[in-house]
């Protein structure tokens, strides 16, 4: 086929990805858009131009080792179920975009490292790209018998390497948004995979069974090769250390390689489409790496001796059998294996050129001075470019570097590069001390070692030097990837261990390790010391998104949160959840600077948070307590001061009642001292009055006791509780006694004493003794107050409910109403007239009441009709007095 | 799927990776013929396919 | 008869009372007895003694109050008033003699020793 022809055929070919792009695009039904098997093959855009020509070609010339490519992967993807869910996790709460947004974010959301990690990925892409690009243009001209030229614009294969370009910038970078997916060039992709496998099974079925007669055919004659056998094996203890090292390499590249990146986390529009690209993946790898031992030795048997590319046998083959069909069908099968590669990785490439590099560095002030149409624009304009402008360096880098190299090594070159993200990758998801410290010192000495074993031997062609690095039984490669690595990690390791990270970082570490705890506390995990005014965070927003979407997306966010719209200041949630929504469009670093520029102060974290409210906690419980305490004290001193007070009251009392008992106990004693005194010196008294002076000494000092038991027993009544012997006495026969001894002074003084018994029982309980003391006082007060006026004393008793009840009524002069009270009073001196001291100590009525209380009773005085009625009460609770049963 | 679900697809990346790594993987290192491929290719895809069944019968089990 | 000393004694207990009486008759006095502060005051009605004997501590009026009435009568200023208490604290000796009292004596007391000092007091 010619150039021209070819070339029609090539442009055919994308116009059918255009269509099925747009396809895809226009109907949004869920074949496209929630299909776990799109998903999956675009996951097979790992299988590129290398897939389809360099594995050939190593299977053909070295061997087994082919198969490292794909046993990393195939050993790692059941374990996606747990990584990758992790990984997905993480990107979609934070809009990741790329993977230098993935590693940047963790990291303290670092600009410099997702810079850093971008032109990384630049250095291993390009090449790759480069890599692409070559194949593309070799087998043209293969296919289409032209020869190769250095005339760029004669080469056939600058055009179609243009077609590509336009294509992908187009599709690539229709939304800017993270969150949007590229429906159509997923499909696009997807549909290439299918193609790819299957113009490459046709490839192996035609040369296994077209060309050879099966299986064992193929095997009987490859095992003729002297070498077959050494190929066909993986080479002992050195081989299989190297197969190992090989093996660890591509599976940190089905991570790393952004354009696995893209499809397999970017791209993925729900976790649950993983668990097909679990098995389908392998799947697809295995599919399409059955027929690489028939055409690497079909090609080595029958191109035996001759100068061919291996590479090139897939095409050589069936040229040689003049099968143009299939020849035309493996170069399809190989576009399309370098275009999905090509575009995916531009695409991805320039989403971290555009939000890692350009904007942060660049554009970003312009970008949020003007409105949303010019910065989606420009956002847009900025990739386009970014697209453009690598795949014109991977064409450079093709055109004058890789020329006679092979596809292998330069994959291989590009693999050991960008597993330098691997520690900190790695690491990010799983270890919380990671740092960003760690991280790009451990990049950058990686990044040395690669160049100083890899790039730079390659660049001069000369043999790498054996120096302390070198290995003997490492392959030059695996040298290179192993100290690379290892170098790398323990830099990472050692500078993260004994390094502090700040505050940022470690909340991004405790996200990304423990995703799935955060994801529990979503929009609130992190807590900001600073505030924000709504307005500004709008504004930003508008920017952004437009109008329509923020008013839109605030809405939502007040809805869910129950804030007014009018709301004035930002609160964290809505910081966080506008920092998210800036990511989808221009990366997480940009986003933070932007709502940095509007809010003030720092971040802290959860835990942070968490201590302080504690602390706070602490401090209002001590707070509470200490306020408790001094409220205890005050009421304590309080308390005290009272009881002081009180104390002193009663001092002050039992001061004046010493004095009133000095007092009162002087008086017999002057009246026993003068009659002995006069006894004494008069020797002539009348035998008369001797006598009474006589009587006087002794019935004073009689008074002078009777005084001094009635303190000590008021003293006792006041102190103890229990003084009386309570028992049943016949009240009848008490009041007998007490009459009994008075009835001739009553006689003598002319009172009339009425005694009258109203009673239901005879039986009552009390204290007999004491109650006899308490009648006869009140008698001998009644007697003393009706003397003067020939009076009446009425003595009644009767029993109401379960009462026992005295009253002793005297005619006279009444009780003052103020008075009635504080006749009880000890020694109490009243001015009235008839209130003389009562003939006993003065404490009498005192010591009446107490006793009466003693019994639980009372005792009060009243005036009435014509003079004045004493009334005491003695309950007769049963119960009462069997507890006040006292021990004699 | 179920934590223990997710752990035995852990499981099947590991024992893959012993089994086509040192030292078992050299047990088979020879370029004999078998079934019409030499045996390191046959143990190769064996392991291959068997890892593609166990993952897809435990994805479809399991699925929830 | 002003030859002989005329003695108003007043107390509320009746037993001190004789023996306050009995000895000052012994001594050549002619006695008075009241039993308390309003007695007295009858009494000064019609008689001018030389001395009153006045127990504070007495019903209807006090030994202070009538102290203070007797003070107050012009033509008893000669009358020397002796205050007999049980009670000894400063402050009530001192209104003793703030309202007029010419001694203060505290029970118990010695008969001998009080009408020596009545009798000084009178000449």
């Amino acid at each position: 086929m010619n150039s021209v022809g070819l070339f029609i055929l090539v442009l055919l070919y994308l116009v059918l990805l255009f269509f099925i792009a747009s396809v895809a695009e226009k109907s949004r039904k869920p074949f496209w858009v929630n299909n776990p098997y799109i998903y999956s093959l675009s996951i097979a855009v790992y299988c590129s131009a290398w897939t389809y020509y360099g594995s050939i070609g190593v299977a053909a010339t070295r061997g087994l080792e082919y198969l490292t490519i794909y046993i990393g992967p195939i050993i790692i993807i059941p374990a996606w179920i747990l990584i990758n869910a992790k990984i997905i996790r993480i990107s979609r709460v934070n809009k990741i975009s790329s993977i230098a947004d993935f590693i940047s974010l963790r990291y303290g959301n670092s600009r410099s490292l997702g810079a850093l990690i971008t032109l990384i990925c630049a250095a291993a892409i390009v090449p790759y790209i480069g890599l692409q690009i070559k194949a593309i243009s070799d087998t043209f001209h293969l296919v289409s018998h032209t020869a190769n030229s250095n005339n760029i614009f004669t080469d056939s294969a600058t055009y179609v390497v243009a077609l590509i370009t336009v294509f992908s910038s187009y599709y690539g970078t229709k939304y800017v948004d993270a969150s949007e997916r590229r429906v159509g060039v997923i499909a696009a992709v997807a549909a290439e995979s299918i193609l790819k496998l299957v113009f490459f099974l046709v490839l192996g079925i035609y040369v296994t069974y077209g060309v050879f007669n099966g299986w064992d055919d193929l095997y009987a004659q490859a095992s003729t090769f002297s070498d077959f056998a050494h190929k066909n094996s993986i080479g002992g203890l050195t081989g299989a250390l190297n197969w190992c090292l090989m093996s660890l390499l591509s599976m940190s590249a089905i991570f790393l390689l952004p354009r696995q990146f893209h499809t397999t986390i970017v791209e993925n529009r729900r976790e649950k489409h993983l668990r097909t690209a679990l098995w389908l993946v392998p799947l697809y790898l295995l599919l399409i790496n059955i027929f690489v031992f028939p055409v690497a030795w079909g090609g080595n048997i029958l191109f035996k001796g001759a100068s061919v590319n291996a590479e090139m046998y897939s095409i050589l083959i069936p040229q040689k059998f003049g099968q143009d069909v299939i020849t035309v069908i493996v170069f399809l099968g190989g576009l399309s294996a370098s275009v999905s590669m090509i575009i995916i990785s531009s695409i991805a490439l320039s989403i971290m050129m555009s939000n890692n590099l350009i904007i942060p560095y660049g554009i970003l002030n312009r970008i949020s001075e003007s409105n949303v149409k010019d910065n989606t624009k420009l956002i847009v304009t900025v990739r386009k470019i970014g697209i453009a402008l690598l795949i014109v360096c991977a064409y450079l880098f093709y055109k004058f570097y890789i020329n006679e190299n092979s596809l292998f090594s330069v994959g291989l070159m590009s693999f050991v590069i960008i597993a330098q993200l691997a520690p900190s990758f790695f690491a990010a998801i799983f270890w919380k001390r990671g740092s960003y410290w760690g991280a790009v010192s451990g990049l950058i000495a990686g990044v040395f070692m690669c160049y100083k074993m890899l790039i730079l031997p390659e660049m001069s062609g000369a043999n790498v030097s054996h120096s302390f690095f070198t290995i003997d039984y490492f392959d030059p490669m695996t040298n290179a990837f192993f100290w690379s690595l290892f170098v790398n990690t323990v830099i990472f390791a050692v500078v993260s261990i004994f390094g502090k990270g700040n505050y940022t970082e470690r909340n991004y570490a405790e996200m990304y390790v423990d995703i799935d705890k955060y994801l529990k506390y979503q929009d609130s995990a992190f807590v900001w010391k600073g505030t924000a005014e709504t307005e500004d965070i709008r504004r930003i927003l508008i920017r952004f998104l437009g109008e329509e979407k923020t008013k839109q997306a605030l809405h939502i966010f007040n809805q869910k949160y129950n804030i007014t719209d009018e709301e004035d200041t930002a609160d964290a949630r809505l910081i966080k959840f506008s920092e998210n929504l800036l990511a989808g469009r221009i990366g997480t670093a940009s986003a933070k600077i932007l709502i940095e520029s509007v809010t003030k102060e720092d971040k802290i974290s959860l835990p942070e948070v968490l201590g302080i409210l504690e602390e706070s906690k602490q401090n209002i419980l001590l707070n509470k307590q200490l306020t408790e305490q001094s409220q205890k004290l005050k009421q304590l001193s309080a308390q005290l001061q009272h009881a002081n007070a009180s104390l002193l009251e009663k001092d002050k009392q039992k001061d004046e009642f010493l004095d009133a008992v000095a007092h009162e106990l002087r008086t017999p004693i002057t009246a026993i001292r003068a009659a002995g005194e006069l006894l004494q010196d008069d020797e002539d008294m009348p035998e008369g009055i001797r006598s009474q002076f006589l009587y006087n000494i002794i019935s004073e000092s009689d008074r002078l006791n009777e005084l001094i038991n009635d303190i000590l027993y008021l003293d006792k009544l006041e102190h103890t509780e229990q003084v009386l012997e309570i028992a049943q006495y016949n009240i009848k026969n008490t009041i007998k006694k007490v009459i009994q001894p008075i009835e001739h002074l009553v006689e003598k003084e002319e009172i009339k004493l009425d005694v009258r018994l109203n009673l239901t029982r005879e039986f009552f309980y009390y204290d007999e003794k004491r109650m006899i003391q308490v009648i006869n006082n009140l008698l001998a007060n009644a007697i003393k107050f009706t003397k003067d006026r020939h009076g009446e004393i009425l003595l009644s008793v009767c029993n109401p409910q379960e009462n026992l009840e005295l009253k002793i009524y005297n005619s006279g002069k009444q009780i003052p109403d103020d008075e009635l009270e504080m006749i009880f009073e000890k020694f109490y001196q009243s001015r009235n007239q008839n209130l003389k001291k009562p003939l006993g100590s003065g404490l009498g009525l005192s010591i009446s009441k107490k006793i009466i209380e003693a019994h639980h009773g009372y005792i009060y005085a009243k005036n009435i009709l014509d003079g004045v009625q004493f009334t005491l009460s003695v309950p007769q609770n049963y119960d009462k007095y069997e507890k006040n049963n006292y021990s004699r | 799927m179920k934590k223990r679900h997710e752990q035995k697809l852990v499981l099947v990346s590991i024992i893959i990776f012993i089994l086509l790594n040192v030292p078992i993987i050299l047990l088979f290192d020879k370029a004999d013929k078998v079934i019409g491929i030499p045996m390191i290719y046959a143990y190769i895809f064996m392991v291959w396919i068997a890892s593609i069944a166990i993952t897809f019968f435990v994805v479809k089990r399991y699925n929830e | 008869m002003t030859s002989m000393k005329k003695i108003i004694i007043a107390d509320d207990e009746h037993k001190i009372l004789m023996s306050l009486e009995y000895s000052f008759r012994k001594s050549g006095y002619e006695v008075f007895i009241a039993r308390d502060g309003s007695e007295v005051m009858e009494l000064l009605k019609t008689e001018t003694p030389a001395a009153i004997l006045l127990d504070i501590m007495m019903p209807n009026l006090d030994g202070y109050e009538t102290l203070q009435q007797i003070r107050a009568e012009e033509q008893l200023k000669d009358c020397k008033i002796v205050i007999v208490s049980a009670k000894n604290n400063p402050a009530d000796i001192q209104k003793a003699y703030d309202l007029g009292a010419d001694a203060y004596v505290t029970k118990p007391y010695s008969i001998k020793k009080l009408l020596q000092q009545v009798d000084e007091l009178i000449t």
